[in-house]
């Protein structure tokens, strides 16, 4: 029954870290612990709501009205370069757009390309009325119904031009019906008019956004010189798609769309900030609660600490029973906070009609990266209160 | 075929603090021992201070395979002797031998390998940890002295079978009588195959049928351990081969 050298240490150690898990299995299934329920339900709310949050801060940073699409790839400009405009201030363009969609489109593995262009425009009925400054979006519609900005597609006809589709938001600023004539004015210079074909519901809420081919708004907004656009979309297999596009635009953005990327929450400042925001405040409280709990599970443990002494556990592995049991309690807590946020996000989503909050691979080393730290945060308390203990005052008695 | 027959003793290397003895000599040596209770300490202690002297200048020696019974009043020093032997607690003066290694002398740490490697201790309220099998508590102090995986449960197995409760290994304490509770911590104490076993009022929670049975299994261990028995019951103090009296602190009296 030696115990020098590295072996028994190696396996006291192992043993100790049986020994721990062992415990809390029992403590879960063969007795009532509803401490450490409360504490597993603690850490699975916290990180939960942390997805949560993270989730709604990614997907504010994938973009709004105009991001709102269901298309595989998304390319956009790479440039930092910002060129002025008639309404504002805008960023660069991709140019060439229609020809090299064609070639995107030529390839095997994609299904459709359309470059999109966005404009906000005024409109006004021609046979009076209030006119409105809408959010035109410039696409090109294939046969299949696709959703570029929140609305469907389908009600573009592909053979005719000067149609046009409101969101119900647009509609209602603009009152505008379908197959009723309205003039849309961009520039001083120029009016055109268009046939309303549809009104839909958009994909996101409040945006009032009008579907509109391509070269009309090209034509309206005097982007069609240079055949510009300010991203391209493109539908299909996402490999050959990305592929596809990165061949059209070499110095362009190509970026799959399947997954939101939460690399975008560093180009979001609100996002950012937000999801900054959540993962402090998750930690704190994921913290507090594990020490508060496990500081009082700690206390009514203090006459197992006590035997272990007493049976000839050195002190080490005496607090390694308590920081052991705090770390996997947390883990365990991680986990469950994991599933708890993945439904989480798919139930806003649901209830939502858009997707509100993302999800991201990235999100389960991150649940458990956060928590172990909020559990070796709250580590120390637990490992004061074990170390407090008097054998004598616990099984003296 | 008793206990000790059927658990021989294991044969363990040289300790690392002192020359322990581990023939049959002198397992237990107590040298003009007086330890002192300080009540009302600490930091946020108010009043004057007040002690309580809990023994006085105790000196004994129990030899291996001789089984020394303490009696006394409650409040007489009984466990704070039992205490410093098995170096839970260092007495105020005085110095504690334990198979020559004087336990006065270590830190806090060696005195618990001495006690890991070289005690075993038996609780009157037997202190099994509540989520744990029979066989698991039996096996606690093999994890604390770095015995691997199967080894501990072998031994676990033995033990238990060697103290009649072979088919209660997988049982938590709470689905176990009391008796069949002593049993386990008696086979825990033994695990490690201790020089000297203490036990601080082993039957004093069974019932007369059980107590008989735990003491049987405590004179088997008497045989070739030294054995320090704590009690107020006569019964259980018969099975000792001396019997030292003490009151308020103080020996004042030996039989046998």
């Amino acid at each position: 029954m030696s115990d020098d050298g590295r072996g028994p240490r190696r396996r006291r150690i192992r043993g100790v870290i049986g020994l721990t898990l062992t415990r809390l299995w029992k403590q879960a299934t063969r007795t009532t612990s509803g401490r450490l329920v409360a504490t597993l339900a603690g850490v699975a709310l916290t990180v939960a709501m942390l997805l949560l949050v993270t989730g709604v801060a990614i997907a504010l940073a994938g973009g709004g009205v105009a991001t709102a699409d269901d298309a595989d790839v998304r390319i956009t400009p790479d440039g930092e370069t910002v060129v002025s405009s008639v309404n504002g201030v805008e960023g660069t363009r991709l140019g060439a757009a229609s020809e090299r969609a064609e070639s995107i489109r030529s390839e095997e593995g994609v299904e459709h390309a359309s470059p999109v262009l966005v404009e906000p425009t005024t409109l006004e009925p021609i046979d009076g009325g209030e006119s409105a400054i809408l959010v035109l979006v410039g696409v090109v519609p294939d046969d299949e119904p696709r959703t570029v900005a929140g609305l469907s597609t389908a009600a573009l006809d592909t053979n005719n031009r000067r149609q046009i589709v409101l969101s119900e938001t647009a509609a209602d600023r603009f009152d505008g019906d379908a197959e009723r004539l309205v003039r849309a004015s961009y520039r001083s210079d120029g009016d055109t008019a268009f046939t309303v074909t549809a009104t839909e519901p958009s994909t996101v809420e409040d945006a009032p956004v009008v579907l509109v081919h391509l070269d009309d708004l090209q034509a309206l907004s005097g982007a069609a010189d240079d055949d510009l656009a300010d991203r391209m979309l493109v539908w299909g297999d996402r490999d050959a798609a990305a592929a596809a596009g990165a061949d059209a635009y070499p110095d362009a953005a190509v970026e799959r769309t399947g997954a939101a990327s939460p690399a975008s929450l560093f180009d979001d400042e609100l996002a950012f900030v937000t999801s900054l925001l959540a993962l402090v405040v998750g930690i704190g409280i994921c913290a507090s609660f594990i020490t508060t709990t496990m500081g009082m599970t700690v206390d009514e443990d203090r006459r197992v600490l006590a035997v272990l002494e007493a049976i000839g556990f050195p002190a080490y592995s005496r607090l390694a029973v308590v920081a052991v049991s705090t770390l996997v309690t947390t883990l365990v807590g991680a986990i469950v906070g994991i599933a708890l946020g993945w439904v989480g996000i798919y139930a806003a989503n649901s209830l939502a009609g858009a997707t509100v909050a993302a999800v991201h691979p990235l999100f389960v080393p991150y649940a458990i990266g956060v928590a172990l730290i909020a559990g070796l945060l709250a580590v120390p308390y637990p490992l004061v209160v074990a170390a407090r203990t008097t054998v004598l005052e616990e099984v003296g008695r | 075929m008793g206990l000790t027959d059927r658990l021989p003793r294991a044969s363990r290397p040289s300790d690392a603090e002192g020359n322990a003895e581990t023939s049959r000599g002198t397992a237990v040596r107590l040298d003009e021992v007086s330890h002192e209770y300080r009540l009302g300490s600490g930091r946020f202690r108010s009043g004057p201070d007040r002690s309580l002297l809990a023994l006085r200048d105790v000196s004994l020696e129990v030899q291996s395979g001789t089984i020394l019974g303490l009696k006394g009043p409650s409040g007489s020093g009984k466990s704070t002797l039992l205490h410093a032997v098995s170096g839970l607690l260092v007495p105020t003066t005085g110095e504690v031998s334990l198979l020559g290694i004087d336990l006065t002398e270590l830190s806090s740490r060696r005195r618990t390998r001495v006690r890991r490697r070289h005690v075993g201790i038996v609780f009157q309220g037997f202190h099994l940890l509540p989520s744990l099998s029979a066989r698991a508590n039996v096996a606690l102090p093999l994890v604390g002295a770095g015995v691997g995986r199967t080894k501990r449960r072998e031994r676990a197995t033995e033990l238990l079978d060697a103290v009649g409760l072979g088919d209660r290994t997988t049982h938590l304490p709470g689905e176990l009588s009391g008796g069949e509770r002593q049993r386990v911590a008696i086979a825990r104490a033994l695990s490690t195959d201790p020089d000297v076993i203490v036990a601080d009022e082993p039957t004093g929670e069974l019932d007369t049928e059980t107590g008989a049975a735990v003491l049987e299994l405590l004179t088997a261990l008497g045989r070739d351990r030294a054995v320090l028995l704590a009690s107020h019951d006569a019964a259980t103090l018969a099975i000792a081969d001396r019997v030292v009296s003490l009151h308020d602190g103080q020996v004042v009296g030996r039989e046998r």
